[in-house]
């Protein structure tokens, strides 16, 4: 289909992937901050639920804020990059690529909710439903709405 | 304006292809996202207290007490669901609260009257959303009855104006009528935001039958059929101003700012003004906002009332609308 004629959905998708990459570099970046400033951190002042989650976060360990970090990163980029090829309406860099990024949203949201403790977000809650909503309809508009627009 | 034109067959195709490309022309899509997550951030704003409370409970305790969480509840609910209905001002509601903290002065002559005296005397529709009913999901519905009709232009700023402004319009009239146009799209738009509201209630509800689980099944399920009809309702005369503004200007955006102005400004401006003068209070009457809370009333005369004021003024919005579409150059 021809780039002129890209459908006003297509378009408001990829904006919305545009502002989640905004929004996932900046939690980067703060969990990054967080962690390197977490042991001059005052814990004297705050309540029981706050302190459960600085010792819950310090429990967690290098390997798993890697892993948190690396995740981010590859969502980030696969949102970026997903965001330009729905602009593009390319099949691998809009479609496969906006694929991989809800697949891998979706389970990662699931793998994290079994591992990580409550006081983290771990468990399943209504914030873990909230955080499927974009990578579900993004599974479900690429493969059918917009499946025959990302054909370049 | 000519209603004879109309054609019931006509009407229903364009609001099913309305419908259904919704998500595709964008503004759905938008409404979609915003409206699931607003929709499950304010659910999860309030159930996410009573979850933290259960938890505590049953670290303490070692089960869960729901009598205790469900009066903890009522208990805290009880003030701000008074002051969201209109029953009671902030300064009642901090005075009553300050009341309950504070032993009785049976000497203050203020504890004269029967509410100072027993702050725990309860009025009917308060009682009747946090105890008759399923609290949390009161709650819910109170806050998307107020915070929805926001929303909703995002999805029907744009039933024909974009299309006036790209004159597309002269090619569809080719085939059928304005008023089969204009008023299909209006229902077609109407049709996803049922969609959608029965999405967030439903996801909702499951949510607390299947997880929560202190609210009776049967209770939950009819109190939300209850509150989908509600709230389903309520957003159709939203629709309607969105539908007079998209058949009088020529910009999509212009038709959204418009949109956003009429539905938040009408408030604002009652607000406001109703702080210098008592009578600019009425001005929340022209739309909604004034009795749109009656819906979830345990009077059926006013939630029967309500649901028909919101039709008669859907019905007048759009006939409106019609007017000016049916004679405007596109």
């Amino acid at each position: 289909m021809a780039e002129g004629k890209r459908p006003g959905g297509l378009t408001a998708l990829a904006v919305i992937n545009f502002v989640l990459c905004g929004f996932s570099v900046l939690s980067m970046a703060g969990m990054v901050a967080f962690f390197a400033l977490m042991d001059m951190m005052p814990t004297d002042q705050m309540d029981a639920r706050q302190k459960a989650q600085i010792d819950a976060l310090q429990d967690m360990g290098t390997p798993i804020l890697v892993l948190i970090t690396g995740l981010n990163l590859l969502s980030g980029l696969l949102l970026l990059t997903s965001g330009i090829g729905y602009l593009k309406q390319k099949r691998v860099l809009g479609r496969m690529l906006g694929n991989t990024y809800a697949v891998l949203t979706i389970v990662a949201s699931i793998v994290s909710g079994m591992m990580f403790r409550t006081e983290l977000g771990g468990g399943f809650n209504i914030g873990t439903i909230i955080g499927l909503i974009y990578p579900i309809l993004t599974l479900v508009l690429v493969n059918t709405t917009f499946k025959d627009d990302l054909t370049n | 304006m000519n209603l004879k034109t109309l054609n019931a067959r006509h009407i229903w195709l364009i609001s099913l292809h309305w419908s259904r490309h919704a998500v595709r022309s964008g503004a759905g899509l938008v409404y979609l996202m915003i409206a699931l997550v607003f929709g499950l951030s304010v659910a999860h704003a309030v159930i996410m207290p009573v979850e933290q409370l259960m938890s505590v409970q049953k670290e303490q305790t070692g089960h869960t007490d729901r009598e205790a969480i469900h009066n903890t509840i009522i208990a805290v609910g009880r003030p701000i669901a008074q002051f969201v209905l209109g029953l009671k001002s902030m300064t009642e509601v901090s005075e009553q609260a300050a009341a309950q903290e504070q032993p009785p002065n049976v000497g203050d002559p203020r504890m004269a009257t029967p509410e100072a005296a027993d702050p725990a005397r309860f009025d009917p529709w308060t009682d009747f959303l946090l105890e008759d009913r399923p609290a949390l999901l009161s709650a819910i519905f109170l806050i998307l009855a107020f915070g929805m009709p926001f929303a909703i232009s995002f999805l029907a700023f744009n039933q024909v104006t974009g299309d006036i402004q790209s004159h597309g319009l002269r090619y569809l009239l080719l085939r059928t009528e304005r008023g089969n146009i204009y008023f299909g799209r209006f229902l077609g738009t109407a049709a996803f935001s049922t969609a959608v509201m029965a999405v967030i209630i439903v996801t909702i509800t499951l949510y607390l039958g299947l997880r929560v689980r202190i609210y009776p099944a049967a209770a939950l399920a009819g109190w939300a059929v209850h509150g989908f009809l509600a709230l389903a309702i309520l957003m159709l005369p939203y629709i309607a101003v969105c539908s007079i503004l998209s058949a009088s200007v020529d910009s999509p955006f212009l038709s959204l700012v418009l949109a956003k102005l009429t539905i938040g400004g009408v408030l604002l401006l009652a607000v406001l003004g109703g702080l210098k003068w008592e009578s600019m209070r009425l001005i929340k009457y022209a739309l909604p906002w004034g009795w749109q809370n009656h819906l979830l009333h345990p009077e059926p005369s006013h939630w029967l009332g309500a649901g028909l004021a919101c039709l008669l003024y859907t019905g007048v919005f759009l006939m409106l609308g019609y007017a000016r579409f049916e004679t405007r150059d596109l």
